[in-house]
């Protein structure tokens, strides 16, 4: 039943001149498939390494199964590691490789030879036994790590970007084998990566770091619908952003906003009476949230309800076909431009330079105050 | 035209011939190790090849120096002068053609702005990260593009994140598609959808063959073979059999629904295919004519549906959908854009696990939960069918080792 806890957590390198991790703060429950995730520098592979023991925390507690992990090394800590490089002996069997550490460990043959067994079986490479891991390509290797870190019996997966060195087409078919396989197992796994689209695909919960600190803990669904920063709603996924000001407050929690240089016009939530009139916002919205009609389509005939609806008019500059979606590039009468996306079937007619009709769902739009430096929100970096 | 570059024994090319037209945004797309970046070396110059001609505008250039050949080139590498500058370094081909040092400081901050690296006009290379030296050696190569009409580009964005891949592959586009610049490009990817996103036509590369060259809409919905059906999205493949002489005879159909253009003419062109995949009912499947004549009764046949063609709804509804599997919910997993779901399902009595993904949207969120009894089926313009390749090539396709 492992339970991962980090208390108050704070790493410094080069005598404090650099902070890697600044305070942070979280739980990771048992069989959770949990992925520490920012952009490069953010401390989540060092967030990572004091979890494993392979650093000491500055400041702070770790502890697993609420048993405090100082001094208590790496192998004594229940766990199995999964490297980017894959840290394959090139002189040893596929057999070799994943018994080698099982033998260094004191373990009976028995359970050497059943856990070996298992493990090879479950990625699919019990055919190669004797085989040198020089007959495999990169999906091969990472699935003899896999192998050798399952063997092992540990309870607790560490993976540094372990599908990083994995074609974009091999990594996409490759994470949802591994969460199956973890699922499977029951095994609690902390994924380190820079790839957002990779976390959505595989996490029950995502970790989201900037600068060493934690700026949201939630399940890919929370973290999408419900970013907390304009930040977080950037990384993880595309989103439109727009700016305006608060033209009006109105009742029930609900503002108008005017979009910048004469933009449309919308009324978002405005949940606790956040913002108030002539504040400077920013509106997000997903791009698979933009409905597209032609300019005159007559609503009334609609079964539909549309009474939550933000309707507005904007030129199509372009579209593409992308196979599982198609992308709808739109500009704005300000010159702001947003982007649509819809199914890769989506039944169309438009032409390019037409104006079309955007409904947006009111719930849909998120309201942000306008940060001090948008760009430094949106850099991703 | 019939290019082959070896090396030792080992064949990079084997025979390759490719048109790239006039201003066209050109994807050469394959997995690592396909050959794609000695294709490009050949072009450009770098290497020459061991068998083949280049043409450039109908002459041939083999024996052009790449410095005579007019071409932009940004390599995987980078090539970074160490000891200049950012803005150095990306107005380097300016000062050497000796244009005005106003109008090249003007377009340097546009691309500093453009690919996010504002304010960091004096920084070394060694003090950049690997895609900062990226994002300057993208912008070095399209500084070049008043003396070229040939822009090659070996995964100019590969080391990025997401985000900014995105936002850099629109502006490349749009930079290619302007109509100043008047550009040909080409562009090395081993990223199908970056392919998607930009590309007018796609070459599919593997093992140093060409194994098709199309629109994405035509690769999309015609992949010659089940590699490449395979390579563009996440599918599901059934094993069966041809039927024609059963009683749901081929016959052609005139659609009158709403759909996609090049839906609807797949439809349009097409004859209707019945299959036999092991269950109760009979499939059906447009296929074009000259297929539909290849393939006879009996024969066996693979089809092949991408998982985000399928569509699902509660419970049985066997008897009004066509090409309709029952099945469990094993897994849900919500990813964005879509949810993903493993449906069990069972063929000639054997559980099957199909892929599938579909829009997320609150009432698939709602609806559709682990555990949940489904009805899958795809619409009939959408399976696609091949001669059986054999399982052993089934196999060499699929598997990931």
């Amino acid at each position: 039943m492992p339970e991962i806890k980090l208390e108050n957590i704070t790493k410094h390198f080069d005598e404090g001149r650099v902070v890697a991790v600044d305070n942070i703060s979280l739980e990771i429950k048992d069989k959770d498939y949990v992925f520490l995730l920012g952009p490069s520098g953010c401390g989540k592979t060092t967030t990572l390494r004091m979890i494993a023991g392979l650093e000491n925390p500055t400041q702070g507690k770790v502890s697993i199964n609420k048993k405090n992990m100082e001094g208590i090394p790496p192998e004594d800590r229940d766990m199995g590691f999964i490297f980017q490089h894959f840290e394959i002996f090139d002189h040893l069997t596929v057999w070799e490789n994943v018994t080698f550490g099982l033998e260094v460990r004191g373990y009976e043959d028995d359970y050497i030879i059943e856990q070996a067994t298992k493990a090879l079986k479950l990625v699919d490479l019990y055919k190669y036994l004797d085989k040198y891991p020089s007959m495999f390509g990169n999906p091969g290797l990472q699935k003899l790590g896999i192998a050798r870190a399952i063997a092992t019996g540990a309870k607790i997966l560490i993976m540094d970007e372990p599908l990083g060195s994995l074609d974009p087409k091999v990594s996409r078919v490759f994470r949802h084998q591994l969460r199956n396989l973890v699922k499977d197992l029951g095994l609690t796994a902390i994924h380190v990566t820079h790839n957002q689209s990779e976390a959505m695909a595989i996490a029950d919960k995502i970790i989201l770091m900037r600068a060493g600190k934690i700026l949201q803990i939630g399940t890919p669904y929370e973290m999408y619908e419900n970013p907390n920063s304009i930040f977080v709603a950037n990384f993880l996924g595309e989103m439109n952003f727009l700016q305006g000001f608060v033209l009006k407050t109105l009742e029930e929690e609900k503002i108008e906003i005017w979009l910048r240089l004469g933009g449309p016009r919308l009324n978002c939530n405005n949940p606790e009476n956040k913002f108030k009139l002539d504040d400077n916002i920013v509106v997000a919205f997903r791009c698979e949230d933009v409905y597209l009609f032609p300019k005159n389509y007559n609503f009334e005939d609609s079964k539909y309800d549309w009474s939550k609806m933000q309707f507005f008019k904007a030129k199509l500059n372009a579209s593409r076909f992308i196979g599982e979606t198609k992308r709808f590039y739109l500009e704005l009468d300000n010159q702001d431009k947003f982007e649509s996306i819809k199914s890769g079937t989506f039944e169309e007619d438009f032409n390019i330079g037409e104006e079309l009709t955007i409904a947006i769902h009111q719930d849909d739009i998120r309201v942000f105050r306008m940060p001090e430096d948008l760009f430094n929100e949106l850099s991703l970096t | 035209m019939n290019i082959t570059k070896k090396y030792g024994k080992f064949k990079a090319l084997s025979n390759i011939s490719l048109e790239i037209k006039d201003k066209e945004y050109f994807i050469v797309l394959g997995p690592t190790g396909a050959g794609k970046t000695s294709l490009l070396k050949v072009i450009a110059g770098l290497v020459s090849p061991d068998e083949g001609e280049i043409l450039f505008d109908g002459m041939r250039i083999n024996e052009k120096q790449p410095g005579e050949r007019n071409l932009g080139f940004m390599f995987e590498n980078y090539a970074l002068f160490p000891h200049m500058n950012i803005v150095d370094n990306i107005s380097y081909s300016s000062r050497v053609h000796a244009r005005n040092p106003e109008s090249t400081q003007k377009i340097v901050q546009q691309f500093l702005m453009m690919t996010l690296l504002m304010g960091r006009d004096d920084a070394l290379p060694k003090e950049l990260s690997g895609g900062m030296k990226q994002r300057v050696a993208l912008s070095r190569a399209l500084m070049n593009l008043e003396q070229t009409k040939l822009l090659i580009l070996d995964e100019p964005l590969k080391a990025l994140d997401a985000g900014l891949r995105n936002s850099l592959r629109r502006e490349l586009l749009n930079m290619a598609k302007s109509s100043i610049l008047d550009l040909t490009v080409i562009h090395v990817t081993n990223d199908q959808r970056e392919a998607m996103m930009v590309a007018d036509r796609i070459a599919l590369i593997n093992q140093g063959k060409v194994v098709q060259v199309g629109t994405p809409h035509e690769i999309y919905y015609h992949p010659r073979n089940l590699f490449v059906a395979y390579f563009m999205s996440e599918i599901n493949y059934f094993e069966g059999k041809c039927v024609k002489n059963s009683k749901r005879k081929g016959e052609l159909h005139k659609i009158s629904t709403k759909s996609d253009k090049f839906l609807k003419q797949i439809q349009e062109d097409s004859l209707l295919l019945p299959i036999d995949i092991g269950i109760d009912k009979i499939f059906t499947v447009y296929t074009d004519h000259q297929k539909f004549e290849t393939i006879d009764d009996g024969d066996n046949i693979l089809l092949v549906v991408r998982a985000n063609h399928f569509k699902i709804r509660e419970g049985n509804r066997l008897k009004d959908k066509k090409n309709a599997f029952i099945g469990l919910i094993k897994r849900r997993k919500f990813m964005g854009v879509f949810y993903r779901f493993e449906v069990l399902v069972k063929i000639n009595n054997k559980e099957k696990r199909l892929i599938i993904s579909i829009p997320a949207t609150t009432e698939i969120h709602q609806k559709f939960q682990e555990g949940s009894n489904v009805t899958v089926y795809f619409p009939e313009e959408l399976g696609i069918i091949f001669k059986h390749p054999g399982k052993d090539e089934i196999n060499r396709i699929m598997s990931l080792v």
